[in-house]
Parts: C-alpha cells; structure tokens; sequence
C-alpha cells in the first residue's frame, strides 16, 4: 500500500458516514480467506464457553473453590476425600486441601476474567489518555513520555509486575484490584504507541488544517480521527493482551504475589501441586493448566485472526473464492517448421486469477508471432492484461493464477512444460524485465551475486571467476562501470538499477525478452539509454523483443509492429506507421487520438471505464464506450480479420470479423487526431 | 563494507542508549521508593531491636534526603556497584556473578532450541501457506505459547522424570557430579576440563529446562518468522529471481528465508526481555539455581536492597542487548547503516 492510498482511506474516514466506515470495516473479514475465518470463529466459541464457565458455572455447580467438606444434613458435615484421582462423582478430581478441582477451575475462570478485564482497562485508558497527551503536545513532554514507555516496554513484563504487586503489597492485601493494577501496568505502552503515533500524523493531515482554518475545534477532529484509525488496531492488541495478560496472572500466582490463597487462582493452583508431580499424581496441576491453554489459545487465535484480517500485508492473495478448474492441455509435440523460425509463438493464451467474485481472465485467448529481431509493442489501458501476458509468457504466474493456451519459446511449450524445463527457460531462454527497478533485486547480495547465481544456475561449468567476466560483460555493454560489480543495489540509482536488471536480462543471450514498462519509473534520458540498448539487441543479436507499455511515444522510437490490447483481448494488430497513422478499430483510434503528436489539432479521450472482467460483456468489449457500436455488436464477440497488409482487427466494421458489414456504415479512416474517431 | 559508516552508526546507536538507561534507572528508583517505610524496618522490623535498625538505616544511608540516595544509587549503577542486600553477606555484584551464569547457560540453550524450532516451523508454515501443515504449525505456535511455562515444565517432569525417570528434574549437576567450577558455565567448564562424565550430568539436566523454555518462546518465533516468509516470499525481487530461473530452493533459502531472517533478530533482542521473565519461571519450576531465582527469593524476603541491585543489573542487561541486536542488525543488513 502506497503512503498516498493510505492517505486517502484517512481522509475518506474521517468525513464518510458511520454505515460506509463500518461496511468498509465489515469489508476485510468478507474478503478474508476461509482459514482466517475459520480461526476467529473457533477462538470466539471457545471464548465464549469460558465466560459461561464464568459466569454460570458458580451458580450451577454445587460446590465452592474453597469448600472442602458438604452440609449433607444440618449439622452433619461429610469432609471431602483428599486428592482424590478424577471418578464419575467428582469430574475431575480434589486437591490436597480437598477442594474440588473443577469447582476451583469455574471459580479461577470467574477470577481470571475479572482481573483481565480491569487489567486491560487500566492499560487502555492510561494509555490512551498518555497517547493523546503525548502526541498532542509533543516537545519535550512528548519525549519524556516516550523514552520512558521505550523502558517500561523493554524491561521483563512479568518482573516488573512482580515488583509492581511486591510494592502493591505494602498498601493493600493482594487481590483483584492488585493483580489487575500489577498486571494492567505492564500493558500501557503499547497502546500509548498507537495512540501517539496517529495523533502525531493527525497533526499534519492536511484536512485538520482545513477543519482548523474553519475554525473546527482542533480537539473534535483529532479525536474522531484517532478514533476511527484506533479502532481498526485496538481489538487486536486488546485480545492479544487479554490473553498475555492471564499468562501473567497465573505467573504471579505461581510464584505467590497473586491473590490471597486460598482464593482459587489457576497459577497458584499448580504452585500447589508441584509436590503431587513428584509423587506422580497428574491431576491436580493439569486442569488449571489445561484452562489456562485453552483460554489463551482462544483469545490468542481470535486476536491472529483479526490481525490477518486487518492487515493487509497478510491478506492472502489469489485465495478468495473458488479454484479454477484448469483445462487439461493435451502436451504438445514442438515444434512444426513455423515454430522453429520464431522468437515466440502465442496461441489462444487465457490468463485467469480467482476472485470472491468468481474466476477473472484477465487475458481471454490472445494469439500473435514473435519472430527474431522483432519488436513488437503490446499497449493498452492498464488493467487490460497486458502485464498478465508478460508473465504468462513465463508461466509465472501468482498464487492462484492458471494459464492455459499455448506459449512456444525455442521449442518448449511454456505452459505445459513441466517445472524444471520451464526454469531452464527462464532467464535463459526469455527474460523478463520488470516495471520498478528499485524493489526488484535483493536487498541483501551484491550485484556480482545476483550474477553469477543466475549463471551458475543456468551454465553449471562455469566457474566464479568466468560468470564474473560474463557479468562485467553484460555491465559494460549497459553502461555501468565494471568496478561497481560488488556493490549493493541500495548503492545505485533507480536508472542504474534498470540497467543492472536489463544486464541480467541479456548476459545469457536469450530469444526473447519481455520488457514490461521498463522504462515507467525512469527519467526521459535513462529511457532512451534503455531503449537504444534493447535495439542493439534486436538488431545485432536477433533478439525478439515484447515491450508492455501504455507509452505510444516508445513504441513509436522502439518498435516493429503493434498490439492494442482491450480488455483481455487484442483488437487490433499490424505495423507501427499503419496503427498511429491509419488505425482501424475504434479503439485503437481513440488511444491514438489521446495522445499528443505534431499533428494534434484536438485531444479527444475516450468516455467511459473499462468493462468488469469478472462478467465480460457477451459481444465486443469495446461496445459499451464504442461511437461505432452497430446493434449486432453487443450479441457475440468480433473475430481478427485482415483490415490491410499485415493489419488486422477484431471489429464489426470490417468483413470478416463473423458478422455482415450493414450497407451505409460510414468506416472510419486516415490519423485519428485529424479525422477524428 | 565501510567501516566508517559502520563505526559512526554504532556510536550513534551508544549515545542512544544513554537516556534510556537514565530512563529506566530513574523509573526503578521511583518504583521502589513508593513502598511506605524504609527498606530495613520492612525487611528486619521486629527481628532487630530498634535501636540496631536505626544503625543499619543509617550506615546504608537511608537517613540521607531522597534526591541523595537517588544519585548514590545512579552513581553507583554507572560505576558498576549495585549495593549490597539486608539479607545477604554477600555484595550484589558477587550474587550476580554466582548465579547468572546459571541462568545465561539457561537462557542461551533455550534459545537455541526457540530458533531451531521456531525458525523450521515456521519458514516451513509460510511457504506452505494454508496447507494443513500450515494451520498445525500455526497451531502448535499458538498452542505452546499459550501454555505457561511452569505447567509444561511439570509434565514434562510428570512424564521423564517421574513416569520414565530418564531425566533429572531439579538443580543443575549437583554434589560429586558437578563439574569443577571455573567459569561457573557447568557446559563450558565440563568441556574444557575435558570431564565427559560431568558434561553428560550437566547435560542432562539442562534438557528439561531448555526445553520448557525454549518450546514457550519457540511459538513466538514460530509466529513471526512464518509471517515475515509470507512477507518475503511475496516481494518482487523474490518475483524477479523467480523469473531468472533460479531453482525454487535457491529463491526459497537465499532470497526469501534470508531476508525473512532478518526481523528475527531484531526480534530476538525483543524476546529477550520475555525469556528473562520465563526464566524467573523455569528456574522455580525446576529449581534451577539462577539470578532469577535468587530475585524471587530476595522479593519474598522483603530485602529491598537486594532487589533494586539485581533488577538495576537487569535493566543495563536488556539495554546493553538491544544495542548488540541493533548493531548485529547493521551488519547484516547493508541499508541499515546509511
């Protein structure tokens, strides 16, 4: 997520009204996978069986935690048996006090809710009230506050409620209110940070200055805003809390700064018990341990489980929804004469993801030929497919995507392939090259590494000292120094990282590379360096090249011939001067007509979005926003026809597209930007 | 590498440190002296009669006015003199040196088998993202760190110790089987005196303890190294080695495990803290004879002195370790030093 998105979800929040934020709050678990569901849903159960153990279960139970004999007739007391093993009477077993165990289980749960929810209390309103404080007047209060939150977070959570309680126990016998404070204490830098940290970049929302210029109170807005961004976080450390904080209850009760004994506590309750294991008697120390696990379990799985929820680094990708079922694809012989003589051969390619809303194809059954030395542009709005087609065309594809169709690359069937021929192809046989430089190589090696790992992978018998040759090679002929082999990628620009990528690309000397927006992140001078050094390529070492981009100005500098792709599907196809100057689909016409040219009296855009790919329009895509559309347009889809030498496209208006061509229709001809779509 | 770079980031990271010691020390300081009364009429009230307690008061300078006392004992924090306990002949500074190393081995063992298991498990979870064995890692994380570490350690005693008397159950390697103590770290001390005997009684005994401790905070790693996986695994240059054919394990251990292992060692200075707590609990469960132990013991003694010396010790350890994790960070990770 970009700093700007995020920006606007603030914005948006602050101002929407309360339904829209909390359908938009809603709108996460909807998307969430199954599993995270799944987790939340078990945890909440378990939860709430716990409370009803709480809170039902003195009133329902006959016995007390700290009973040990029973009134059987007025004045006639029968003492309970003294660590009695668990039987049909009693379920789980007595003590050595003779207390009943689950009884002291039912009371301990009514114990541990009690102190954890005035725990977490204490924290929260602490915390925040710091939180806001902090962040609010900043300066040198703030940083106060902060460092020493940094110190109490640092420091061991369980010896600074030990010594919490230890001081406690001076002013007051140990009980709920001490336990909780000890316990509460340990949590309130952690919502202090949340809280300061929205507050501080509140502060510098460029609408609580609007709001402020109004004349708003500064405090309204700030508190609304940190409201709204604290709810999203808050349940998440407040479960998580919930169920740390019975680990240290139960840690203090162990060690004996609890609560007063004999209340029922389950920490305490296996500090009893530590002299029954010795003599091998198991009962006594595992229910309240086995309560213990359970309800933190619980609480912890429904605090993960909202976490993947809300965080959206977590939210799995290519899982909502149902698989795609792939189509069996019988494997293929390669290759027929034509194949061999190729750079690429693309065949009725389909590239689909899974969505909630059922399977996407974001490329519907695209075919066209890639002959060596050729460059040939495939442009389009984004979201048209075109980066699906860049990575189909390697089969790689994310969790969830499926490929079907036919990809032939030097004589290997991209798509059914099996694993390891498909990694032998890759990098070797056609590269990829990706639209942002800057995160594309790791971090962590130098840029010698990321070359002679590829080469070795690729060339087992070369040796370290000859992959380095190779890749110094490679560096040269991008114009970067050989010297800086060794360094890091943070240690280059975002130009120069392109072309540490473009080197990597070309050391193995594939058939094909696919550029995909190589230059969208570049100035106007590292783009034409990129581009002049992918022509060399093409020109001296043959190389078919597939360039994705939505910059008419670079197809027209860099390319062979043109693929207008329109949602999922080409529509028009043929060389670079016939596509600018005399296009023939209307779509095609309208994209050229938007851009500025020598020639441009008038820029005209296009009206309208895209059509969903989820339920693609039954006949051509491009009806909804086409001024041509004719009636038959919208009831089955165009097919490519021949629209002039070597220029094809999938429109109603030209015979052969699968319907009759209506007398009168006016065909639309000559450079869109002077004749008009 | 530029040792420059290198060399200014930690000084930088040193000069951080400074008010965050001072913070801490002040806030213990605070802490301790909001208990009413004075250290040794709490401790020794009723045991000594008055007139020798208002000697021992005023020989610790109890007497002094509180900002005095406040600065003797900042002082002597700084100077390395963390005072001498009520109860104890023995200086702070001897106890400390008497039982961290029990406690050090114990936390570095259980560390040990905390990055083993959380590391596997968990890089296996996110690569294996919501396949079964995903959802019984992430489970088992879950599970063993939701279970408190006194409770594990008794059943673990319960069953090796009691049931199938494998294992030893309480102390370290005690009487004649003890090593002979050099450096006080039974492990070390065994190996280089060369006695194997010992070393398999030392051993021994620190397997339950290590264990316990190392499954609670094992599920913690679990955890974050399955989420930085997933992370990583998602990233683009995993993406791009991918797409230069690099074969799946080189993209699975080099690119995304390595970069995924980063936060864990933020991580673990974090957990450190955690581990001490835990500590406090394994070494009272199995009566391990650590600084932790002694702690609680001094606590339940009321012996104020004692306490505010040991958790003084404490909290230049845990700073001291975040400066070490923050600088391992700098060398690991070349963007962190610019």
């Amino acid at each position: 997520m970009t700093s700007t998105s995020r920006d606007d979800r603030v914005v948006a929040d602050a101002r929407t009204p309360l339904r829209v934020r909390l359908q938009h709050a809603w709108r996460p678990f909807r998307e969430s996978s199954r599993i995270s569901r799944g987790l939340i849903f078990s945890g909440a159960g378990l939860i709430v069986a716990f409370l009803l153990l709480a809170l039902v279960g003195p009133l329902v139970y006959p016995y007390e935690g700290t009973q040990y004999r029973d009134e059987v007739s007025p004045g006639t007391f029968i003492t309970f048996p003294e660590l009695a093993p668990p039987s049909a009477e009693r379920w789980l077993g007595t003590t050595r006090d003779q207390f009943d165990i689950l009884a002291r289980i039912i009371d301990g749960a009514t114990l541990a809710f009690a102190v954890v929810a005035v725990a977490v209390s204490i924290a929260m309103v602490v915390g925040v009230t710091l939180g806001l404080l902090s962040g609010y007047r900043g300066g040198r209060l703030d940083r106060i506050i902060v460092t020493s939150m940094d110190a109490v977070y640092a420091f061991p959570p369980l010896v600074l409620a030990i010594i919490v309680s230890f001081v406690l126990a001076a002013y007051i016998s140990p009980g709920v209110p001490s336990a909780a404070a000890a316990v509460g204490l340990v949590y309130i830098p952690q919502y202090f940070r949340v809280v300061r940290n929205h507050t501080l970049s509140v502060k510098q929302e460029p609408f609580v200055e609007a709001a402020r210029s109004f004349g708003a109170r500064n405090r309204t807005v700030l508190g609304r805003y940190v409201f709204f961004n604290v709810v999203q976080t808050v349940p998440v450390i407040l479960t998580l809390n919930a169920a740390d904080a019975i680990l240290v209850l139960a840690s203090l009760g162990f060690l004996g700064y609890g609560v007063q004994p004999p209340t029922p506590e389950w920490g305490y309750d296996i500090s009893q018990a530590v002299n029954d294991v010795a003599a091998g008697i198991w009962w006594t120390a595992l229910w309240p341990g086995l309560a213990i696990v359970l309800l933190v379990t619980a609480l912890t799985l429904v605090g993960e489980g909202l976490n993947d929820v809300i965080n959206p680094l977590l939210r799995a990708r290519g899982k909502a929804g149902r698989k795609i079922k792939a189509m069996p694809t019988p494997r293929r012989e390669a290759s027929d004469v034509d194949g061999e003589r190729l750079a690429a051969r693309v065949r009725d390619l389909r590239v689909g993801y899974r969505t909630a809303s059922g399977p996407l194809w974001a490329v519907d059954g695209v075919s066209f030929d890639l002959k060596p030395g050729e460059c040939v542009a495939l442009v389009g709005e984004s979201g048209c497919g075109k980066s699906s087609m860049g990575r189909a065309m390697l089969r790689l594809m994310p969790p969830g995507g499926v490929v079907q169709g036919q990809v032939e690359i030097g004589g290997t069937d991209v798509v059914t392939a099996s694993e390891s021929e498909v990694r032998k192809l890759r990098g070797e046989g056609a590269s990829l090259m990706f639209q942002e430089p800057m995160t594309r190589l790791n971090p962590l090696q130098r840029v010698s590494d990321h070359f002679v790992e590829m080469i070795k992978t690729h060339l087992p018998k070369t040796s370290r000292e000859q992959a380095r040759a190779m890749a110094r090679d490679a560096l040269v002929q991008v114009g970067i120094p050989p010297t800086r082999i060794d360094n890091y990628p943070h240690e280059f620009s975002g130009g120069m990282r392109q072309r540490v990528m473009l080197a990597m690309s070309i050391v193995l000397t594939p058939r094909v590379i696919v550029a995909d927006e190589p230059t969208t992140a570049l100035d106007v001078i590292v783009e034409s360096q990129i581009l002049s050094i992918l022509e060399r390529l093409r020109v001296e070492e043959q190389v078919g090249i597939l360039l994705i981009t939505h910059n008419l100005g670079v197809v027209a500098e860099a390319c062979d011939r043109v693929a207008v792709m329109y949602a999922g599907k080409i529509v028009e196809m043929g060389p670079v001067d016939e596509i600018f100057t005399n296009p023939k689909h209307p779509y095609t016409r309208g994209l050229v007509a938007s851009t500025i040219s020598l020639n441009t009296t008038e820029l005209r855009s296009i009206g309208g979005y895209p059509p969903s790919l989820v339920d693609p329009p039954k006949g051509c895509r491009f009806a909804p926003r086409c001024p041509h559309v004719m009636e038959h347009c919208t009831e089955s889809p165009p097919e490519l026809t021949d629209v002039g030498p070597d220029q094809r496209a999938a429109c109603f208006l030209y015979p052969g597209a699968g319907q009759p061509v209506p007398k009168g229709v006016v065909v639309p001809s000559g450079d869109p930007q002077v004749s008009g779509i | 590498m530029k040792v420059g770079s290198l060399g200014r980031y930690i000084a930088q990271r040193l000069l951080l440190a400074i008010p965050m010691v001072f913070i801490l020390l002040t806030l213990l300081f605070l802490l301790l002296h909001a208990a009413p009364g004075d250290p040794v009429t709490a401790t020794l009230g009723g045991r000594l009669p008055p007139e020798e307690l208002a000697q021992r008061k005023e020989a610790l300078g109890l007497n002094d006015p509180i900002y005095v006392q406040y600065f003797r004992y900042i002082g002597g924090a700084v100077t390395g003199d963390f005072g001498n306990p009520i109860t104890d002949p023995r200086s702070v500074v001897q106890i400390v040196l008497d039982t961290a190393p029990a406690t050090i081995e114990l936390a570095v063992a259980g560390m040990l088998v905390a990055v083993m298991l959380g590391v596997t498990v968990g890089a296996v979870s996110g690569r294996l993202r919501d396949t079964p064995f995903d959802i019984g890692g992430r489970l088992f994380g879950i599970l063993i760190y939701a279970a408190p570490v006194f409770w594990t350690g008794l059943l673990a005693q319960l069953y090796f110790s009691v049931n199938l008397g494998v294992l030893p159950s309480q102390q370290r390697a005690g009487g004649f089987d003890a090593p002979e103590s050099i450096t006080g770290f039974y492990v070390f001390d065994s190996i280089i005196t060369g006695d194997m005997a010992a070393l398999g009684n030392v051993l021994s005994h620190l397997v339950l303890p290590a264990v316990t401790l190392g499954l609670l905070v094992g599920g913690i790693f679990i955890r974050l190294v399955r989420v930085n996986m997933l992370q990583t695994l998602r990233s683009d240059y995993v993406e791009a080695a991918r797409a230069r054919g690099l074969k799946e394990h080189v993209v699975l251990f080099r690119h995304a495990f390595k970069t995924a292992l980063i936060p864990i060692v933020t991580i673990m200075g974090l957990q450190f803290a955690m581990l001490i707590g835990n500590a406090v609990l394994t070494e009272k469960t199995f009566t391990w004879p650590g600084l932790a132990q002694a702690l609680v013991n001094f606590i339940g003694a009321r012996d104020y002195a004692a306490v505010q010396g040991i958790v003084t010790f404490i909290a230049l350890v845990i700073v001291g370790v975040s400066l070490l994790i923050d600088i391992l960070t700098g060398l690991i990770d070349p963007r962190v030093r610019y």
